[in-house]
């Protein structure tokens, strides 16, 4: 009786404290239920502060969200938090995922500097590489790698290699990811991680071989040799990577070639063409209906017609270059831009064409990716512009575009400027000159001219152009004009005397002093052909001379020293008109004018000996930058030469060397483009963008001289081992395939059998289609327990037959680490396997 | 190697930051504001658009994409290929858009946590991990009312109790069983016509920019092939990572399995051969007194297969001296207000319209057994489109 009391009794107070816990919780939980919104954390103050540590400590998950919510606001907000560490980490294996979760972010950004409070986790994470849970796998070794304290580097060495093996390609991928994180924490791993890098090379998961290839690149980016055997495996498992695994992908492709395969850009088509015709129809023959097979194709290059037609190119490299065009479609624009990359680098210059289309698409897309992709468009065009000249329309500017797209899209389109199509650019040139800013005018009135110096046969339409736009009302444009076709007829001094009479007729409307002084400049310089006229335009410039600006000042008074050089005192008018000019400049305000009047004075009528270095008046005429800067240097020169007068020892008479002195041959300007340089970078890098090194920049090595061994490749592809990655193509998959779905092209014999010969050799490596296939291998946590236990079995079993096989297929991948690692985690996982094998024996009952 | 991201708001201040491998010192982000405060001061019409997307500093390439009034700035310190930066940068407000719906300071301050997390898995030390929405709301659930009602009432997501996402099916785009009563398909094809147009009427350039947008709500997995009537139309196109591209290559048709949800299944051009082509004619004409200007601007109708025209608008920006205007329509009604530049916007829409005339033929369905049921609509308006005056 006393005993049921008892029961009752202690029944009734469970049952009390039961519902009053129940209630509180949810009390607990409830506080919170409004629509997500987590800016309250951000406003943490002082006394928050403090609730966070009873938050950390309390044991309610929710309130343990809260304070972790609020150390994150935190650290967002830039605030050091790091006094909390011990109280999170005590969190570290809460049974809240969503809980450990933010320890985790916590922990990530504070470890470093609180290096061993936080090696109390790393316990934890060693239990969870062990979790049935590949995500919690995943996140564990994550945190583990991420974790930079170098003491702890042998920890995450293990558990990098525990999940190498991994069935998960998600888990294999973190570890790969983890590799460069745990050479940098300790380089001295170097080797054994290089071991791991090359076992992993040989995954047969798209999913996972992006990050291999990344992790290769970050650890040891020269051993190019363990590319070899996977060469023609990566190029097909090309299309089906992830997007930025492809980057990698292409970025590694591109050094190997580069180191592997004979320059084919050189080399054009100088075979005869009856030979090559005879291949092609000799190899449509014999695989007319096979294209997608590689080891038909290594053979010999059946590839589409364009790559037929220069079959100098190696055929593993063609292959390449046609794994990667498809990639061209890709909607991530740097996929896009590598293989443009790709191309450039690689491919014969005729099949460059084929990324014009493709980098033009992606114009359309934000304006920072316009940027880059012009930047690189502007490099690609001034190496090979009949890439783009078809598409000169995308080029042109709209309005709305910002000013470093507007000043790109002109550079193109001066570089792209063919006979065929500058007829419709001149057009748009033109329309840009009626623009409201002042900038853009200039620019295209350069433009214009760089369009008339590249295409010599549309030179004169351009001068029309230019000589009309010379007469605007707008100051600069006339300004613009007159320097454009100054340095036109500079570099065409045949058709000078048209166009300078027609510049001088203009004079009077003229107006802007640098269209002027630019004016007199070419009268004087072409002053021998132009006897008529030349004396006319002095006279009308010293009529005007008292309100010249001071740059035509100083041009006048070089016309007259010219003419008079030219004809020497036998023209009266011609003298007096210039002794006139230089009386005016005199008594100039400016001291550059007055200097240059008594500079020339005495060069032309000095009697008395002077010292003479080389005096260049016209030296102007090298600047390419703008006039004004070309006038300003014209008076610097005038006192350069003064202090020549006064440091020089040679004393001839200086009257004498007149006609050299003051009407040497200028030289034509340089035109100078713009975007010079930027050729010499990788397409893509940022030293391109930027137009110079940038820290870090690698240029490509050079072609090598001498084909290097191209069997490497193709014997690697026989040696292809049933590495122990092979073994178990699909992860997980192939116990699961030999159960529920008997893929057609999955022999019975297990993995092993599809590796014996060269023409299996590539059927390994998954594409998307037989993604799909295995794709419900991992839906329920179940089945996956399933095949972990069969495929730890059927290891051991592949492991005792390659020993004896080891001879015949000269395996050698697998090393003592592996077997060691394989019994812990088969041992582990037999542990696990009783929990699931119960759970569905119970489902299937 | 993406190293920090930093998302400024409007006024340059920090929303959020994130490092991905060292840390770098808020500093940097001071400097940048100069940068830009300093760009902007050197014009009168220099915008933020304007603003350099790459700014060198000292020690830092300072790489910023500015979208929607907020500026991702990520300095990195070595040779990197910038545009995978900014795309990388660009994936970031899309996911958020993708997530709440929305993206401003607001937005990103009320889900925070959730934006960390995505950050957090979005990168890992430097390189792109998981950006793949689909595989993302695996890893990270997106924020909505059932979400938060499990987490409140106490179905905590225990890590050995919770039915845990098993996650990453082997296609990172799609989720692993995926399930829908009623199993419906959506396709918008919405054209954009960009077109500059000169004073006299006449295309300078015109072409047609289509996309397909795909809501896709079928269950498990899904193998779909999707045929054109005329796929030959198609000048240039790019594809969502789950089209098999070699398929498009030899039959021109788009073979793939659909991620589940929202997504852009194709992006396509169409060179449209002559101005005949163009729905819409502007034609302005201006003339300039010594006390004014008037400006008339003629539209009219063409070429649309009956379809009305919607929603027109111009857009004539006028110099910033303008002091008095008064505008006038026949039909519709307008709106007055200065700005500057040299060209006439132009707007429009057409409903049920493809203005390059690409159609849909049959949409076929692999490795399931269902019946969907497939929706699609055309759309055409006007993308960058502009009259010369």
């Amino acid at each position: 009786m006393y005993n049921v009391d008892a029961y009752i009794k202690s029944l009734t107070s469970n049952a009390v404290k039961l519902s009053k816990k129940v209630q509180d919780g949810i009390v607990e939980n409830t506080r919170d239920l409004r629509f997500e919104n987590q800016a309250h954390f951000l406003d943490t103050n002082e006394d928050k502060m403090r609730e966070i540590r009873k938050n950390l400590d309390s044991k309610y998950e929710k309130e343990k969200l809260d304070g972790l919510k609020r150390l994150i606001a935190m650290i967002s907000k830039g605030r050091d938090v790091s006094e909390f560490f011990p109280d999170v980490v005590k969190n570290v294996a809460s049974n809240s995922l969503e809980v450990r979760k933010l320890v985790y972010i916590y922990i990530l950004r504070y470890a470093e500097q609180e290096q061993d409070l936080a090696l109390l986790s790393i316990n934890t994470f060693q239990k969870d590489l062990s979790d049935k849970n590949q995500l919690i796998r995943a996140m564990a070794l994550r945190v583990m790698s991420g974790i930079r304290v170098p003491v702890i580097s042998p920890i995450v060495m293990l558990g990098i290699k525990k999940c190498v093996t991994d069935l998960s390609p998600y888990v294999r991928k973190i570890a790969a990811h983890a590799i460069p994180k745990c050479y940098q924490l300790d380089p001295a791993q170097k080797d054994a991680l290089m071991d791991i890098i090359s076992t992993m090379l040989g995954d047969n998961s798209t999913f996972t071989i992006g990050s291999v290839l990344m992790a290769f690149n970050q650890v040891c980016p020269d051993r190019l040799d363990l590319i070899h055997p996977q060469y023609r495996k990566l190029c097909k498992m090309l299309v089906d990577m992830d997007e930025w695994g492809q980057i990698t992908a292409i970025d590694l492709l591109l050094r190997y070639s580069r180191t592997q395969f004979l320059n084919p850009i050189g080399k054009s088509t100088a075979q005869p063409a009856s030979r090559t015709k005879k291949e092609k129809s000799v190899v449509k023959s014999f695989y007319s209906d096979d294209d997608s097979d590689v080891s038909h194709h290594s053979s010999d290059s059946e590839s589409d017609e364009s790559e037929e037609e220069n079959n100098s190119v190696d055929p593993d490299l063609a292959y390449l270059l046609k794994c990667a065009l498809p990639l061209l479609q890709s909607r991530n624009s740097q996929v896009v831009l590598s293989v443009a990359k790709l191309y450039m680098h690689l491919a014969p210059a005729e099949d460059s064409y084929k990324i014009g289309r493709p980098l033009v698409r992606l114009l359309r897309t934000h304006r920072e990716i316009q940027y880059v992709v012009l930047n690189n468009i502007v490099a690609i065009a001034s190496q090979r512009p009949y890439v783009f000249d078809q598409f000169y329309q995308h080029f042109f500017v709209r309005s709305t575009d910002p000013v470093f797209i507007r000043n790109l899209k002109l550079d193109i389109l001066t570089l792209i400027a063919t006979e065929s199509n500058i007829t419709f650019i001149l057009r748009e040139l033109q329309e840009y000159v009626k623009s409201s800013n002042k900038g853009f005018v200039t620019q295209a009135i350069e433009a214009i001219g760089h369009c008339a110096s590249n295409i010599p046969e549309m030179a004169e339409s351009c001068l029309g152009g230019l000589l009309k736009l010379s007469y605007s009302k707008s100051g600069s444009v006339a300004a613009q004009s007159v320097v454009a076709i100054r340095r036109l007829l500079q570099q065409r001094p045949g058709d000078s005397v048209f166009m300078i009479t027609q510049l001088t007729k203009a004079l009077d409307e003229i107006t802007e002093p640098l269209a002027r002084a630019n004016i007199f400049w070419l009268v004087g310089q072409y002053s021998s052909q132009l006897q008529t006229v030349a004396p006319d335009v002095l006279r009308k410039a010293a009529k005007s001379f008292a309100t010249e600006s001071e740059s035509s000042k100083l041009q006048i008074l070089t016309l007259g020293g010219k003419l008079v050089a030219l004809e020497g005192t036998t023209s009266k008018t011609v003298s007096l008109l210039f002794q006139y000019v230089l009386n005016m400049a005199r008594y100039d305000l400016d001291y550059g004018v007055r200097d240059r009047a008594r500079f020339l004075r005495a060069l032309v009528y000095g009697k008395q000996k002077v010292a003479l270095a080389t005096i260049d008046l016209d030296s102007d005429e090298n600047d390419h930058e703008n006039g004004l800067q070309e006038s300003d240097s014209t008076e610097q020169d005038a006192h350069n030469v003064d202090e020549d007068f006064a440091y020089s020892e040679k004393e001839l008479n200086l009257s004498d060397h007149i006609k050299a002195i003051l009407l040497s041959e200028k030289a034509a300007p340089v035109q100078e483009n713009p975007s010079h340089g930027r050729e010499q970078y990788k397409v893509g890098s940022m030293s391109l963008v930027l137009n110079r090194v940038v820290a870090g920049y690698e240029a490509l090595p050079d072609w090598p001289k001498v084909q290097p061994d191209p069997s490497v490749r193709r014997l690697a592809a026989t040696m292809e081992a049933p590495g122990y990655m092979n073994d178990r193509t699909g992860f997980g998959s192939d116990s699961a395939y030999a159960k529920s779905r008997q893929g057609q092209d999955i022999s019975p014999a297990g993995g092993k059998g599809r590796y014996d010969g060269q023409a299996g050799a590539f059927r390994g490596a998954e594409t998307l289609d037989k993604f799909l296939e295995s794709s419900d291998e991992e839906t329920s946590s179940d089945e996956e327990d399933d095949s972990e236990e069969e495929t730890s079995d059927e290891e051991d079993t592949s492991d005792e037959d390659e020993e004896t096989s080891e001879a015949e297929s000269g395996s050698g991948v697998e090393d003592d680490d592996d077997e060691e690692e394989e019994e812990e985690e088969a041992s582990s996982s037999e542990e696990e396997a009783i929990l699931p094998t119960k759970r569905t024996n119970g489902r299937r009952g | 190697m993406i190293e920090s991201l930093f998302v400024l708001s409007p006024t340059g201040k920090v929303i959020i930051e994130k490092h991905w491998h060292e840390l770098i010192p808020r500093r940097v982000v001071d400097f940048f504001n100069d940068q830009v405060s300093k760009a902007m001061a050197e014009g009168e019409d220099v915008t933020r658009e304007d603003v350099l997307p790459i700014i060198a500093s000292p020690k830092y390439q300072l790489i910023n994409v500015y979208r929607d009034g907020l500026t991702y700035l990520s300095p990195v310190t070595k040779e990197v290929d910038p545009m995978m930066v900014f795309e990388f940068l660009h994936r970031i407000p899309d996911i958020m858009q993708e997530y709440f719906g929305q993206v401003s300071e607001t937005v990103i301050k009320e889900n925070f946590v959730t934006v960390y997390q995505l950050l957090e898995e979005m990168m890992d030390d430097g390189f792109p991990l998981t950006t793949e929405p689909n595989s993302l709301k695996e890893i990270v659930p997106a924020p909505n009312i059932l979400n938060k009602v499990i987490t409140t009432m106490g179905a905590t997501t225990s890590v050995s109790t919770r039915k845990m996402p098993h996650g990453m099916s082997n296609l990172p785009w799609r989720k692993a069983g995926v399930k829908y009563n009623s199993n419906e398909i959506f396709f918008d094809i919405v054209e954009e016509i960009d077109a500059i147009v000169d004073s006299t009427g006449k295309a300078v350039s015109c072409e047609a920019h289509g996309t397909i947008q795909t809501n896709s709500r079928l269950s498990g997995m899904p193998d779909l092939t999707l045929s054109f009537v005329n796929p030959r139309l198609v000048d240039d196109c790019s594809f969502h990572q789950s089209v098999r591209f070699n398929k498009w290559e030899s039959d021109k048709v788009l073979s793939f399995v659909p991620p589940d949800g929202h997504f852009r299944l194709m992006s396509y051009r169409v060179n449209l051969p002559s101005q005949q082509n163009l729905p819409i004619q502007v034609k302005p004409s201006i003339n300039v007194g010594a006390n004014g200007a008037k400006f008339d601007i003629t539209v009219s109708l063409r070429n649309t297969d009956g379809k009305p025209v919607e929603n027109v608008v111009l857009t004539l920006p006028l110099h910033k001296s303008t002091t008095t205007l008064t505008a006038q329509c026949n039909v519709g009604h307008s709106e007055a207000a200065a700005n500057a530049g040299y060209n006439i916007g132009v707007e429009f829409l057409i409903n049920s319209h493809s203005l390059s005339g690409l159609k849909v033929d049959v949409l076929k369905l692999f490795n399931e057994s269902y019946k969907p049921y497939k929706g699609v609509r055309t759309m055409t308006k006007a993308g960058r489109y502009q009259v010369r005056a």
